[in-house]
């Protein structure tokens, strides 16, 4: 711990202040009066200082500044400022100044798991998202309901930490150290994936698979979402859809793919049978839903299967092939999934009321008629992550696919590229049945008369939320070409670290 | 201020611009005043058309020597870019056979003389339409949507004729037959004109699959759609685009052989399916149900020409594929032909006109297929031509309809000539030029054309018929064309019950137009045949100063050019006259004749032969439509019994599916704590068996 370290996390620390800040004059404010402004005000800060924070080099003690965790911090401020305004509006007094700053804490968290180049601070970061969740989620709604997922989600999230940090602890052991490029390093210099350590080694994948499994809720490690969506606010929904699932596959990305390429095909394999279970699970089970947030917590399930799809094509890839880079499209994909689940979501909680929000399929009834412009962004958001072009969605699956795809075909005699080509089919098959509920949601908007106005007490921030999610989503799908650039800049040092003799 | 690139983007950005302000404010708030936006747009676009093509002929009088062409390509973004997605495995000779393909789809104008000339005739026609549907369409309830359609049209036509790129080529074809679409089926409330505009459709729909594919084939041989090369910036060439400087002056690295025939008669398809050329020529009489103006614009002047347009645009993949090139000729022969027989005993006048545009088209065709540079011009001078004359012709047409009531039955009136005058002399204009009477547009073009086919005719005998075949149909034009006009202002006066009281001539915002493109209709083609500014100006598009540079080699033909020239004059004259003065024999003055003469053709089956236009729609109905039918409704059974319990049970299943997995879902955390465990060691069994 240097001064430069505290310079170069002055955007984490900034927040922090702002938080603490927030917490002790939340205290001194008048009833009613959430510190909203100085939240907004500190986000802008920190993006400022990040954007002015200059460097050399990418490696400063336990911090691994790479563009990665340059994307990944500044995708936690973007959704910050996009999440905050709307999310506050539903908090009851006196619990404002709590919920904003324990908000800002949480962005601080995936800041600092995108950054960390070492175990320890890894895991900080990872519990810098859960703990401030649990009292998000208790703060989000007051009634019953909301106090049984919170439950919830604090029980599985405390298992599924103590088997990440078993995972950790097993990867200490096996190789002697906590920092990434060390256990590189030393992988890759004993390069024996049998033996004692060998076995270390794989149970450590496992574990760690299985603890960040939960966090992006891959199937079977995703049994709390649908109720924890289902009993909280859409805010609070949009955030668990989005902020752990960013942190863990960022994390998932630097350990499996960063730190240990030589057991890329192992880890291929794991991630495989996590992708094929979780598309066909999450699809399947929500084509049953009535309940919106609990439609959108399978349908991110299923997206999740989509990512892990990626990532397993990005780890079996051969170095210098040809096609779809699997990292690169992951990181799209991710980028565009978040940008229309956060829509949906906003959607949502702008057509509801504060006392009573949206929340069956069937409340949207004629919304094309009586709510044009949210119906045309809700549509537009189904069909992105249903994957039909000229939206974003499309570019993500077709990348996605395409990858897995090319890569599948340049191994065409290997086990893993036959198993690579047929969970690729499955996914597309899986992609269809999306369909069905997705423009359920479409067909319940436009084909069918309304019953009344829908109350859209939402409030402007969700709103503006949707709108420029909405945008984002079109403009993307026109021109898809910027963000792609930055994901492939994103993805290339991550694979470059990558031995190549393991593969 | 007025660059080039600059110049592009606003030619079809401000009738889109016009469009949306049409569409946005028209219902509510424009109203009657919906052309406003529509109409300043066009004007603009226009007056943009006319710097661009002065800059180009700038340019094109500073390059020399024979087979140099001129562009200026303008990248606006990167639409789509896959790296290394295609291997090239097809053996063209073209380069590396088994190198990595990008795809990369940029957004590309261009802008060469073709491109020059196809922009100012296609924003100067909807100029003037625009101004004369005011008129027209003036207490239409959907006067707002026309406006918003029509520059809908010219941002799709101006697109297409300036992009640089088969796959925008082929979305903006698509785009101008949506158009077409859209305002053949204005009326969407007349069932003739819903069931047309879907025939129209329909019809183009076979004719884009054969583009379609085309397009696919020019990937797979060449790997770029690029018309340009891409180059960087010290000039070296990146990719050699399909039509691009570097490949045409290399001599012509060019596939042939069969693929490149197949490839060139693809694109023919499409070309026939636009263009209305036979097989598929049948929409275009049916898309005179759409309001007369849209005849005029889409159906006569532009959208029609696209497939002539593609096909000199593609000049240099025909030269590399003569068998596909006499396909052109003899199709395009045979569709004039056909046309212009079916033409002479119709009734309904704007489908007299629509028969004749078809023939026409034919004649564009033919000019083209000649493969020759004479030819090429040819072809792309009388398209020039026609638009003018037959857009004048449709909209005098449309002012008659006008003034009758909506009854546009040649039969119904007569003696038109003193209530219309103005009418009347506009419309002679346009008949002398489409019939090809000296000095009018037609005449010089259409001489042309034949021109370029004797040359060919002297060495190959497929071209002497296609040749002869012509003339008799340029009889035929002069023929029908005055049939249509003697019937329709000469003889006895007779007006129609419909026309009620306002049997009388056209406003101004009409009769302007009209008066402009009749003008244009007389001098047009004289001046152009005595500059020979067209021709110059139009060999220096690359695709044809590859056929110039290709066709010099062989100088012999060249002077007998000037022998030939005044035989084939003489002749079209002789022949266009003779046709004329039958037409005024049979149709000027009792009508006795006319009858005679229908019952004496009637005897050997010719006149129902050609008024039931060849029995196309029949044939086709029993061909195509009633086996297709007959099928449907077996797959409709096959469906409802068969795939849809196939289906459903799919669906069912992965309901029932879905719904075993729903217990699962228990609520109880201790199950859930207990699955992820379990999950746990089934994969680390995963890895350690």
């Amino acid at each position: 711990m240097t001064i430069q370290t505290l310079y170069l996390l002055s955007p984490e620390i900034l927040l922090v202040i702002a938080a603490l800040a927030i917490y002790l004059g939340g205290a001194f404010l008048p009833e009613g009066r959430k510190p909203v402004r100085l939240a907004m005000a500190a986000i802008l800060a920190a993006a400022l200082v990040l954007g002015l924070t200059r460097y050399e080099g990418i490696h400063f003690g336990p911090l691994m500044l790479d563009q990665l965790a340059t994307a990944t911090r500044w995708l936690a401020l973007v959704f910050g400022a996009l999440l905050l305004p709307m999310a506050v509006r539903g908090i009851r007094e006196p619990h404002g100044s709590e919920y904003v700053g324990t908000f800002l804490l949480a962005l601080v968290g995936l800041m600092l798991a995108g950054s960390a180049d070492e175990l320890v601070l890894l895991f900080l970061g990872l519990e810098l998202i859960s703990i401030p969740t649990y009292i998000l989620l208790y703060l989000g709604r007051g009634d019953a309901a909301a106090r049984e997922a919170t439950a919830k989600y604090f029980f599985l999230s405390l298992l599924a930490s103590a088997l990440l940090l078993y995972g950790f602890s097993f990867l200490y052991g096996a190789t002697g150290t906590t920092e990434l490029a060390g256990i590189r390093d030393h992988l890759s210099a004993v390069g024996a994936k049998n033996g004692a350590a060998g076995r270390l080694v794989k149970i450590a994948i496992v574990l760690i698979v299985a603890g960040l499994g939960f966090r992006i809720t891959a199937v079977p490690f995703h049994f709390y979402a649908p109720d924890v969506y289902q009993g909280t606010s859409h805010a609070n929904a949009a955030l668990l859809a989005i902020l752990p699932k960013v942190a863990g596959m960022v994390v998932l990305l630097r350990i499996v793919a960063g730190a240990m390429p030589n057991l890329a095909g192992e880890a291929c394999r794991l991630l495989l049978i996590l992708a094929l279970a979780s598309m066909t699970f999450g699809n399947v089970v929500a084509l049953w839903q009535n309940h919106l947030r609990r439609l959108m917590a399978y349908s991110s399930i299923a997206h999740t299967g989509y990512l892990l799809l990626g990532l397993a094509a990005g780890l079996a890839a051969v170095p210098g092939g040809n096609g779809w880079d699997g990292l690169t499209a992951v990181l799209f994909y991710l980028a565009v999934y978040a940008a229309a689940t956060l829509g949906t979501f906003a959607a949502f909680a702008y057509l509801g009321r504060d006392e009573r929000p949206l929340e069956a399929v069937e409340e949207l009834t004629g919304l094309g008629r009586t709510r044009p412009l949210a119906a045309l962004a809700l549509g537009g958001f189904m069909f992105s992550l249903t994957g039909i072009p000229p939206l974003a969605g499309f570019w993500g699956k077709l990348a996605v696919f395409g990858s897995a795809l090319g890569v599948g075909a340049g191994n065409a005699v290997s086990p893993m590229g036959l198993w690579l080509t047929v969970i690729t089919v499955a996914a597309v098959v899986n992609s269809a049945i999306s369909a069905a509920y997705y423009l359920r949601i479409v067909s319940t908007m436009y084909f069918r008369a309304p019953l009344g106005t829908p109350r859209a007490e939402g409030g402007p921030a969700a709103a503006w939320t949707a709108g420029i999610c909405a945008v984002l989503v079109l403009l993307l799908g026109l021109y898809c070409a910027p963000l792609w650039s930055v994901a492939a800049d994103v993805a290339c040092p991550a694979t470059i670290a990558v031995p190549v003799e393991g593969r | 201020m007025f660059e080039t690139a600059r110049l592009l983007v606003l030619i079809p950005a401000l009738p889109l611009a016009g469009c949306l302000l049409a569409a946005v404010l028209g219902p509510r708030w424009l109203r009657a005043r919906s052309h406003l936006p529509v109409v300043a747009a066009i004007a603009a676009a226009f007056a943009a058309s006319l710097i661009l093509l002065g800059q180009v002929r700038q340019q094109a009088a500073e390059a020399n020597g024979a087979g140099v062409g001129v562009e200026r390509v303008v990248t606006l973004w990167r639409w789509a870019a896959i790296d290394e997605c295609y291997q090239q495995r097809v053996a063209t000779g073209l380069g590396d056979a088994s190198a990595w393909r990008d795809l990369v789809i940029d957004v590309t104008l261009r802008a060469d003389p073709l491109t020059a000339i196809m922009l100012v005739t296609v924003t100067f026609v909807a100029l003037l339409v625009a101004v004369y549907s005011i008129g027209y369409m003036h207490d239409d309830p959907g006067y707002w949507r026309f406006f918003a359609y029509l520059g809908l049209f010219v941002f799709s036509m101006t697109m297409l004729v300036s992009v640089s790129n088969f796959v925008l080529l082929y979305v903006f074809w698509e785009a101008v037959g949506l158009c077409s679409y859209l305002l053949i089926g204005f009326w969407y409330h007349k069932p003739e004109a819903a069931a047309a505009g879907k025939k129209a459709f329909l019809v183009n729909r076979i004719g884009d699959f054969g583009f379609a594919l085309g397009v696919f084939l020019l990937w797979t041989i060449y790997g770029t759609l690029d018309f340009h090369d891409t180059s960087l910036a010290d000039g070296s060439v990146v990719s050699a685009g399909i039509l691009g400087q570097s490949r045409l002056a290399g001599g012509g690295l060019l596939a042939a052989g069969p693929l490149a025939t197949v490839t060139c008669l693809l694109l023919f398809v499409g070309a026939c399916g636009k263009s209305a050329q036979f097989p598929l020529h049948v929409w275009l009489p049916d898309a005179m149900e759409g309001p007369t103006p849209v005849s005029a614009l889409i159906h006569a002047a532009t959208m029609v020409t696209a497939g002539v347009y593609m096909v000199a645009r593609c000049m240099p993949l025909f030269v590399a594929a003569p068998d596909a090139l006499q396909v052109v000729a003899a199709v395009g022969t045979l569709t004039a032909l056909l046309g212009a027989l079916i033409a002479l005993t119709q009734t309904d006048l704007k489908r007299i006109l629509a028969y004749s545009t078809i023939s026409q088209l034919g004649y564009m065709f033919l000019g083209l297929g000649a493969g020759t540079l004479l030819g090429a011009t040819a072809g792309m001078f009388h398209l020039f031509t026609h638009a003018f004359f037959k857009a004048l012709l449709f909209l005098a047409a449309g002012s008659v309809m006008h003034a009758m009531g909506g009854v546009i039955d040649v039969r119904r009136f007569g003696g038109l000539w003193r209530r219309l005058p103005t009418t009347h002399w506009t419309f002679l204009f346009g008949g002398l030029a489409l019939a090809g009477a000296v000095p009018f547009a037609g005449f010089w073009s259409k001489d042309q054309i034949l021109v370029a086919v004797a040359e060919q005719a002297a060495h190959n005998g497929l071209y002497q018929t296609l040749y002869w075949s012509a003339i008799i149909t340029a009889g035929l034009t002069a023929f029908y064309t005055f049939r249509a006009y003697f019937l329709t202002f000469h003889g006895p006066e007779v007006v129609p019950a419909e026309a009620g009281h306002h049997a009388h001539e056209s406003p101004a915002t009409m009769t302007v137009p009209l008066m402009i493109l009749a003008g244009c209709a007389l001098g047009v083609g004289a001046w152009f045949e005595y500059t020979h500014g067209f021709a110059e100006l139009l060999s220096r598009t690359p695709s044809l100063a590859f056929v110039a540079a290709r066709v010099a080699e062989g100088e012999a033909t060249a002077h007998r050019a000037g022998d030939l020239h005044g035989q084939v004059m003489v002749l079209s004259i002789v022949v266009a006259t003779v046709g004329m003065a039958l037409a005024a024999l049979v149709y000027w003055g009792a009508r006795g004749t006319a009858g005679n003469l229908a019952r004496a053709a009637d005897l050997l089956g010719l006149y129902r032969l050609s008024y039931g236009k060849f029995f196309f729609d029949p044939l086709y109905d029993a061909l195509v439509v009633r086996p297709l039918e007959l099928l449907a409704a077996l797959l409709a059974w096959a469906d409802r019994c068969v795939i849809d319990g196939v289906v459903d049970g799919t669906g069912r299943l992965v309901r029932t599916v879905g719904a075993s997995m729903r217990p699962l879902q228990g609520g109880m955390i201790q199950f859930y704590a207990l699955a992820m465990v379990l999950g746990l060691l089934v994969l680390m069994g995963v890895l350690m068996l």
